[in-house]
């Protein structure tokens, strides 16, 4: 099969690709560039577990082919921290005990980050409304959603 | 039983750069190319061995595709690049065509609804498109580059069956044009899924209402549901029924009825007929009811 | 000088909500998964060839263009491996070899440069089968008319406590006979005759089942897995293919969500299987998001037929359970489920007549194995809603008839065993309470229906007799400490939860404490399976001992320094303090190098290591035809469950506006995991109770993924929910705990059928509990038009 190169900078990284065509962006991000904290839960843009941000916008990464990237700016779960330091939504899932399993957890920052830069002060049905793609099996949301409104906050 | 692939097939990608180019080509890989923008319905069926493709045609890197655009005399143009949520948060949508806000902004979730397109809602023609209503109900009007050039498609023409249209080999749909709606005309759309939001309807209801001045109720309606028929369907019996007589409860409840009349839904897996014909019909006078006591004001 | 008060001034880790310490990893996006662990160019990639039918004779099966393919490095088949796999009845084999008995299940598999050539060569394998006739359902599937399943029923090997009956499709009959129902019927004032169909749900972890084998050139194999029960695993796969467990490595990093999916062996089998066919290559199979929904693990369906009398005062007197459960083309696992369902049959009511036949029978559907709450959630959405009608025809406000019923310490329960001391009491009092059991339950508006419903549950770890645990704890040179475990961190917070224990047991910081994971059965101590919510009880029981063993060591050793007695001797904040002569030393001074005598004479003590162990050996066998015995499980965590709800007259749909989930879990040694674990199975039973249902259509799975399979999202549990548990401590737990993680999840249908019934009149004759489901039935009974 072709390949495709591709020039994308992944959390402030600019990386050179070469991408099978019918590679997506979530296989890129775990196999090329193993960048494995994005996480596949379905490969039909269900589940949410493969969100990452592109240019600034959450996307299901299964849903996106890797050669339609060139030029474009990912950030993934593990470019959340900032020198060491957590993010706001990191702390605060980790302060209300929203973790679990934590394979959704990376999947849930992500958007929870892009909420709260697009809406600093949301309400709880808003928060609930921006995570009806990610879903969640083990905490029943409950310390998920009060972690993005402890975000808020801060 | 199906397998799904656990990632896409071997394909390849194509990002033509002019329309020519992409009609070209779509035209001479006629059954095993397809134009995509979200992709949010061609990968799933790709995965599923349902669409067996050798291309993907990206039509994002055309520029025609990006044009988002209101004008106060034609209308709201919205390109086959424009996601679901820059629509349902676009100001001239929302202020000029608030159906069109509302649906959009009622598909899947957030994610889906950055990749996810109207252009692409539309093509994939199933009954359970939630934009598909409001862009009929708009009068929304399909254009279409093909081998042979630019064509419009009226919307109200435009399916055949489910995931069947009258898209020829070559086409690219470029935008859908939306004409200025009447004057004082307010819509809603109600969409009843499994869960509270973000699932694909049982069905949907879109109404739009207006003052009409040569309408014998002095109002016009345009009711379109979604996932009762194979095709988007609009119930003319019930507008006729909201045209013809002054407008009260029982008048709503009879266009109400007559839409439950006039459909012909099946049993599948999301839901029954038979519920699916008192959804309607409960979810046709809930709409009207709200969309007249905003008119009627 | 030491601080003698610094022992009550420092805080107990237990009881303390301490964060927890897979938690940075797991945010950060480190955390290790099997499907992350990097190997490496030589990966195979497997897929598996299918059953596309539900019931039929596989005549021929031809890989041979499929071997031939460029970048097939393996293709196997059912007969390269003869021998019977599963952990009670061996029933199953690693790939079907003269039958297919579900639609899905594996007939042969390949491992391939890559999956894209991996299905290629799928296409490639030429498979012809001869139909036979399907059974789908339970009760037809136990009647002498019914075609079999497992004609060579009686060949197969199973333990002395499953009784399956050659010659038939049942796989179990589980009986009890308590007292005489049949002489208590006359007796009873009131009786209530039910039958509930309970359909198939999937457990749906978010990640799906992954596992990667490798065999190297002598032989030796390891199996990294997603796994609750790397132990099982080994141990299974090893005997099936004839080889000593000792010659499997399991590995097994964090786990993406289990509920009982990722328990015993499933899937796992097959890499291992294919490995062994190209030694020294890896080979990984991920099962997609469909393949999880109906080719592994499901709950089995139920057919329950209860009737239960009371007497006029409400008093329950007799009850007669009858129950189908669809076990699947394998039931392996699900054997015991039939057993765990026939034994906690009663559910915690008090009854003094019991007839309950638990009966579990083969079908063509998906294999049922083990699910959260393991038949629990089941035998209560039919048993509770059935008391429900009970306590209505008596006319006594539900939970007085609750709690008049429940069981009490003492009482002898359907087996013959007596029951410890519980909360359940309390439990009910707290969930009535939360959800305003008493206020007026006025609608929000004219078309709205408003209803509350309460149920109880109970659960009890459902293992064999001798399921144990392990574990070590050892010091390094600054006195920190490793724990060594064979439990599995799943989610629910067992890693957290056992640095507590030892940390406490040992008398050194929760912080100072790590948990040696991933657990590899080549390292760690063995532990029997992460199911049965039984890791806080017996694992934290085998963990206590071994810090209590290793402060033995240390403090023996210091005493002796010391000239003390290590009874005047302790361990706080990891310092040996004396509370006689309040000399002090840091564990650090110690713990690899012991303690020199005086003017260098020599040596005392050397490098740390405790063990402990927990077994309980006090569980006895039950009579095959009564279901009597001593001692028919180790102890019961009880509770309640309670809903406040409306439901929209124009579309059924349900809108929760309260409720409330009351647990008895002996002693909670983290609060926060333990609302959390109450919180998240609170929701997974909600989920089932209104949206979940594996739709079988002629043994096909209809909506075999998440468009069509809907759980709940987070707009839907939009809704206040109190957690207040209950703590009435475990005799034999450690600190009093005992098991919680399943429980929540068992009750929840039942009270929301009972909170529908108290809207609506109706009672649905199962979940779930969908608005379509509810909306025509208010059309039905003339309560809309």
């Amino acid at each position: 099969m072709a390949l495709q190169q591709i020039t994308i900078t992944v959390n402030d990284l600019v990386e050179v690709v070469d991408v099978p065509h019918n590679m997506t962006l979530l296989q890129m991000l775990r196999e090329k560039l193993s960048l494995t904290g994005t996480k596949n839960g379905c490969t039909a843009g269900e589940c949410g577990a493969c969100t990452v941000l592109m240019n600034g916008e959450p996307v299901n990464s299964c849903m996106v082919l890797a050669a339609e990237c060139d030029g474009a700016k990912i950030t993934t779960v593990e470019g959340l921290a900032r020198d060491g330091k957590l993010s706001k939504v990191q702390e605060a899932i980790i302060k209300t005990g929203g973790v679990q399993c934590g394979f959704c957890t990376p999947g849930m920052l992500i958007s929870a980050t892009a909420l709260l830069d697009r809406n600093p002060h949301p309400t709880e049905q808003e928060i609930r409304q921006a995570i009806v793609g990610n879903l969640c099996r083990c905490t029943g949301y409950v310390r998920i959603v009060e972690a993005i409104k402890e975000a808020a906050k801060a | 039983m199906i397998n799904p692939h656990p990632g896409l097939p071997e394909l390849q990608y194509f990002r033509p750069g002019t329309l020519a180019e992409a009609s070209k080509f779509l035209a001479e890989h006629e059954d095993t190319s397809r134009p995509f923008s979200g992709g949010t319905d061609c990968f799933v069926r790709l995965r599923d061995g349902i669409l067996k493709l050798d291309y993907l045609v990206d039509v994002k890197g055309l520029k025609e595709t990006h044009e988002f655009s209101f004008d106060a005399k034609k209308g709201l143009t919205i390109g086959a690049a424009i996601t679901m949520n820059r629509i349902a948060s676009n100001n001239d949508v929302v202020n000029h065509y608030p159906v069109l806000a509302e649906a959009a902004g009622s598909v899947a979730s957030y994610q889906l609804r950055n990749r996810a397109t109207v252009i692409g809602n539309i093509c994939n023609a199933s009954p359970a498109g939630d934009t598909i209503g409001a862009c009929i109900v708009y009068d929304g009007v399909l254009n279409v580059h093909g081998i042979s050039g630019f064509r419009q498609i009226p919307l109200n023409s435009f399916f055949l069956a489910p995931g069947k249209t009258v898209l020829k080999p070559g086409d690219v749909v470029v935008s859908i044009s939306l004409p200025i709606p009447p004057d004082h005309s307010f819509g809603v759309y109600k969409k009843l899924g499994r869960n509270t939001i973000g699932d694909l309807s049982i069905v949907g209801v879109t109404v739009l209402g207006y003052p009409q001045k040569d309408s014998a109720s002095g109002y016009g309606f345009r009711i379109a549901l979604a996932s009762v028929a194979p095709v988007p369907f609009e119930a003319h019996k019930a507008e006729a029924i909201l045209a013809k007589s002054k407008i009260s409860d029982e008048v709503i409840a009879e266009a109400a009825k007559s839409a439950m009349d006039e459909i012909n839904p099946i049993d599948d897996v999301r839901g029954s007929a038979r519920y699916r014909k008192y959804m309607v019909r409960n979810l046709t006078r809930e709409a009207i009811t709200e969309v007249w006591s905003s008119i009627s004001k | 000088m030491a601080n003698v008060k610094s022992k009550e001034q420092s805080s107990s880790p237990i009881g303390a909500n301490l964060p927890r310490n897979d938690v940075y990893e797991k945010v950060t996006g480190i955390a290790t998964f099997t499907d992350d662990i990097q190997f490496g160019g030589k990966l195979l990639y497997a897929r598996v060839k299918r059953s596309p039918y539900p019931h039929a004779l596989i005549k021929k099966v031809d890989v041979s263009k499929a071997r031939a393919f460029p970048g097939v490095k393996a293709v196997i088949v059912g007969t390269d491996f003869p021998n019977k796999i599963g952990l009670y009845l061996k029933d199953k084999n690693i790939l079907a070899i003269d039958r297919v008995r579900f639609i899905g299940e594996p007939v042969a598999a390949v491992a391939a440069v890559s999956n894209e050539i991996a299905m290629k060569a799928l296409d490639l394998i030429d498979v012809e089968y001869e139909q036979l006739e399907p059974i789908f359902d339970p009760e037809y599937g136990a009647s002498e008319k019914a075609p079999l399943i497992h004609p060579k029923l009686g060949e197969y090997s199973w333990p002395n406590f499953i009784f399956p009956k050659p010659g038939t499709n049942i796989a179990n009959h589980f009986k009890i006979q308590k007292g005489d129902v049949e002489a208590a019927w006359p007796k009873c004032a009131h009786i209530v005759e039910k039958t509930f169909r309970i359909p198939h749900i999937q457990h749906v972890p978010i990640e799906t089942h992954v596992a990667v084998a490798l065999q190297d050139e002598k032989g030796k194999i390891t199996l990294w897995a997603s796994s609750q029960s790397p132990f099982a695993q080994r141990a299974l796969i090893a005997e099936s293919l004839g080889i000593s467990p000792t010659d499997i490595r399991v590995i097994a990093p964090f786990v993406g969500g289990g509920f009982g999916s990722k328990a015993g062996v499933t899937m796992e089998a097959i890499p291992v299987a294919l490995a062994t066919k190209c030694k020294g290559y890896p080979v990984k199979l991920l099962l997609t998001r469909e393949e999880e929904f109906y080719t592994n693990f499901v709950r089995q369906g139920l057919v329950i037929h209860v009737k239960v009398g009371c007497d006029k005062d409400g008093k329950l007197l007799a009850l007669k359970n009858l129950m189908y459960w669809d076990g699947g083309g394998s039931t392996e696992y699900g054997v015991n489920v039939t057993r765990a369902g026939g034994y906690s049959s009663s559910g915690p009511y008090d009854i003094p007549n019991v007839r309950t036949d638990s009966i579990c029978v083969y079908t063509n559907h998906p294999i049922g194995g083990a699910y959260r709450g393991f038949g629990m959630s089941e035998l209560h959405t039919g048993l509770d809603q059935a008391m429900d009608e009970l306590a209505e025809a008596v006319g006594i406000d539900k939970p007085t008839f609750l709690k008049m019923n429940g069981v009490k310490e003492g009482e002898t329960l359907d087996t013959g065993m007596k029951m410890h001391a519980n909360g359940l009491t309390q439990c009910i009092d707290n969930v009535a309470k939360a959800i305003h059991w008493d206020e007026p339950k006025t609608p929000s508006s004219p078309n709205k229906l408003r209803g509350r419903g309460i149920a109880i549950a109970w659960k009890a770890p459902a293992m064999p007799p001798n399921a144990g645990s392990s574990a070590w704890v050892e010091l390094a040179e600054d006195g920190h400490v490793t724990v060594g475990v064979g439990g599995q961190e799943i989610g629910q917070g067992t890693f957290t939860v056992m640095a507590q224990m030892a940390a406490a047991a040992l008398g050194v910081p929760y912080e100072h404490v790590r948990i040696a994971g991933p657990v590899d059965t080549q390292y760690s101590p063995y532990e029997w399976q992460t199911v049965a919510s039984r890791l806080t009880w017996s694992m934290g029981n085998a963990i206590r001992a071994a810090a209590l063993d290793a402060r033995k060591q240390i403090l023996d050793i210091v005493a002796e320094a010391w000239h003390e007695k290590p009874e005047d001797l302790d361990i706080v904040n990891g310092v040996v303090v004396s509370y006689k002569s309040e000399n002090e030393t840091s564990l650090k001074n110690i713990a690899i190098y012991g303690m020199p005598k005086e003017n260098d004479q020599g040596w005392i003590g050397g490098p740390i290591i405790g063990r402990g162990t927990f077994m309980p050996t006090y569980v006895t066998g039950l009579d095959p035809e009564t279901g009597q015995g001593t001692r028919s499980v180790v102890h019961y965590t009880v509770g309640c469950e309670g809903l406040d709800i409306e439901i929209d007259k124009d579309t059924g749909k349900i809108t929760v506006l309260n409720a409330a989930a009351s647990f008895d879990v002996g002693h909670a040694i983290n609060p926060t995991l333990v609302k959390a674990q109450i919180e998240g199975g609170f929701v997974q039973g909600l989920s089932s109770a209104m949206f979940e249902e594996i739709k079988l259509k002629q043994g096909v799975m209809t909506n075999p993924s998440f468009v069509d399979y809907r759980i709940a999202t987070a707009p839907d549990v939009d809704f206040p929910l109190e957690t207040p548990y209950v703590e009435v401590p475990q005799d034999d737990g450690p600190w009093g705990a005992r098991g919680i993680g399943e429980h929540p999840m068992v009750p929840t249908i039942a009270a929301l059928g009972n909170a529908i019934y108290d809207a609506t009149k109706i009672r649905l004759p199962g979940p779930p509990y969908s608005a379509e489901k509810i909306y025509l039935a208010l059309l039905d009974k003339g309560i809309v038009e």
